[in-house]
């Protein structure tokens, strides 16, 4: 197990590494390593003070997002359970516009941060009560409310953008953010990132064991000493959380969360103390190299982050669909 | 040593009512069945027996405790419940499930994997996962998960409902060497074995304890024709026979 943890961690660095020589202008290892070496030209101060906090911003939300698709799949027994899918995503979207585009004379900062969580939450909760998360959880079921919400929440979001932006300038941010994209962050917001990150990864951790018991099914999990109802609220509450930080740093970035705990199953297995540090590294690993692309594919234009995940994400989603109708 | 007692316990799903005012008490170890035609109320009761549902009107004590009492853990260590229903969502390994059903809270230390393993001769499947097992298998995984703690209560809804006739004796001869020191409640639908296996038996029809009696008192009796609507021969087993079978 160690060994496939090695694995992971040695994929992540080569990942953060084609990010950081991926770019509009590629970068050598030699000129890297020059920059790292602490040249002072132009070049090697724009590697470090703009390419490698970006490279950096992009691996953290990566590994938010990771982690907040174990949880949801785990939550829901239901290895097509995704953040973006369960509405989780579309409501961050919606308070983060809300917060962008409504005056409101507080900071935007960690207005945003807040407003995307509550409409993470909100969004999530809806799809849950349309569904019915007490009863057996039904992926159909799941998935339609989810479409569905994420359609009305995505046309909501229009709507905000047309009558409330009165500078196109509000309207551009938002429209890129929603399109998913890591913006250069500051020393203090990067360090404010890795820090959710910790927090996230521990509190993850936290909920391993019941997520474990979870997969048995609900009456083997409460004959195993967990109470699922309320386990499952705190849990829901959690991974919103993490999606909804994850979503204020790096805007919609779709399919992530779902592609990243599969592969995390592959690696090591279903239990969660292992899944879900595996699905932090992959989903990090991911973003940054879906990053490098999107950065590098059409110079000097940047292709948005979301654009590319979806492109990847999309059709594993619905290979493992098909795989699911066939089985 | 566990008791198990309900005082007029009553269970409705809307405007029906699945459970209507019972009121028993077990409290010896035994291998108790619960016997009742389809939709009689028998896995609904054994769901309120495990804490799992919770009553419209009455109470279920647990040791004199109300089960709304206990923790989860130790309600957990005190109770081994396997439900009709067990499909894990992941493909966990034998080994995985095991030490789910071990990690329990107990006021005595956990039992080793090694020894559960053992206990059950599944140590040649610790490593498979879920899918690559038969029914047997899974039946004697998900029994030894349930009881790897040695709970004073074993409750179990049809177990073994889906095996061939061998692996339904094994399981049952399992719970039957577990009630020498556990009270184990399990519902049952085969007759035969219910009256072979069972030290005491509660006969359910719409909701209502129709019989609460020994085999033997049953058999004497006519509630049982009168529940199923049936007519039934008793034959006296053969000794080194397992079963009987009616042909014709």
């Amino acid at each position: 197990m160690k060994g496939r943890f090695i694995t992971l961690g040695m994929s992540l660095l080569l990942a953060v590494a084609f990010g950081v020589v991926a770019g509009h202008e590629w970068a050598s290892p030699a000129r890297i390593l020059k920059a790292l070496g602490g040249a002072d030209d132009m070049g090697s101060q724009l590697l470090l003070s703009w390419r490698l906090p970006r490279v950096a911003a992009s691996a953290l939300v990566g590994a938010l997002l990771g982690l907040g698709g174990a949880i949801f799949q785990g939550v829901f027994r239901n290895p097509l359970a995704e953040p973006y899918l369960l509405g989780a995503s579309g409501g961050a979207a919606i308070g983060a516009s809300i917060a962008l585009l409504v005056p409101m004379g507080l900071p935007e900062a960690p207005l945003l941060a807040a407003l995307s969580f509550l409409g993470a939450l909100g969004a999530t909760w809806l799809v849950l009560a349309i569904a019915g998360l007490h009863r057996r959880p039904d992926v159909a079921g799941l998935l339609l409310a989810g479409v569905a919400v994420a359609a009305m929440l995505g046309a909501l979001r229009s709507f905000l953008m047309l009558a409330l932006s009165d500078d196109s300038m509000n309207l551009q941010v938002v429209l890129s953010w929603t399109l998913g994209g890591i913006q250069t962050p500051s020393p203090t917001g990067l360090a404010l990132l890795a820090g959710l990150v910790i927090i996230s990864l521990l509190a993850s951790l936290s909920l391993a064991h019941g997520l474990d018991l979870l997969g048995l099914g609900d009456e083997q999990a409460f004959a195993f000493g967990l109470n699922p109802a309320r386990f499952e609220r705190w849990a829901v509450l959690t991974g919103a959380a993490i999606v909804a930080a994850g979503v204020a740093f790096g805007g919609l970035v779709a399919f992530v969360g779902l592609i990243a705990p599969h592969i995390g199953r592959w690696f090591v297995g279903p239990r969660h103390a292992l899944l879900l540090p595996a699905s932090a590294l992959i989903g990090a690993a991911l973003v940054a190299v879906c990053d490098g692309i999107a950065r590098s594919a059409l110079p000097p234009a940047e292709i948005p982050l979301g654009l590319i995940t979806a492109l990847v994400g999309g059709p594993f989603f619905l290979f493992l669909l098909s795989r699911r109708f066939r089985t | 040593m566990m008791r198990v007692e309900c005082q007029n316990l009553t269970a409705r799903a809307g405007s029906t009512t699945l459970l209507q005012g019972l009121t028993f008490t077990l409290d010896q170890p035994g291998f108790v069945g619960v016997l009742g035609p389809n939709g009689a109320g028998k896995s609904t009761l054994l769901r309120h027996l495990a804490g799992y549902q919770v009553p419209c009107e009455g109470i279920v004590q647990w040791n004199g405790l109300p089960l709304s009492q206990w923790s989860s853990a130790d309600r957990a260590a005190a109770c081994g419940y396997m439900p009709q229903q067990f499909t894990p969502a992941w493909n966990y390994a034998v080994r995985e499930i095991l030490e789910l059903g071990i990690h329990r809270r107990t006021s005595t230390p956990p039992p080793s994997l090694a020894a559960i393993l053992e206990a059950h001769g599944l140590e040649t499947l610790a490593g498979r996962r879920w899918n690559s097992l038969s029914g047997g298998e899974r039946a004697r995984v998900i029994l030894a998960a349930s009881v790897a703690t040695a709970p004073p209560l074993v409750l179990a809804d049809e177990p073994g409902a889906s095996l061939d006739l061998r692996h339904k004796l094994d399981l049952l001869q399992r719970l039957k060497s577990l009630s020498q020191n556990a009270l184990v409640i399990v519902v049952m639908h085969d007759l035969d074995l219910a009256l072979r296996f069972c030290d005491r038996l509660i006969l359910l029809e719409s909701g209502y304890v129709v019989a609460d009696d020994t085999p033997t008192g049953l058999l004497d009796g006519d509630a049982l024709e009168r529940t199923f609507r049936l007519r039934l021969q008793k034959v006296k087993r053969q000794e080194g026979h397992d079963q009987v079978i009616g042909i014709g």
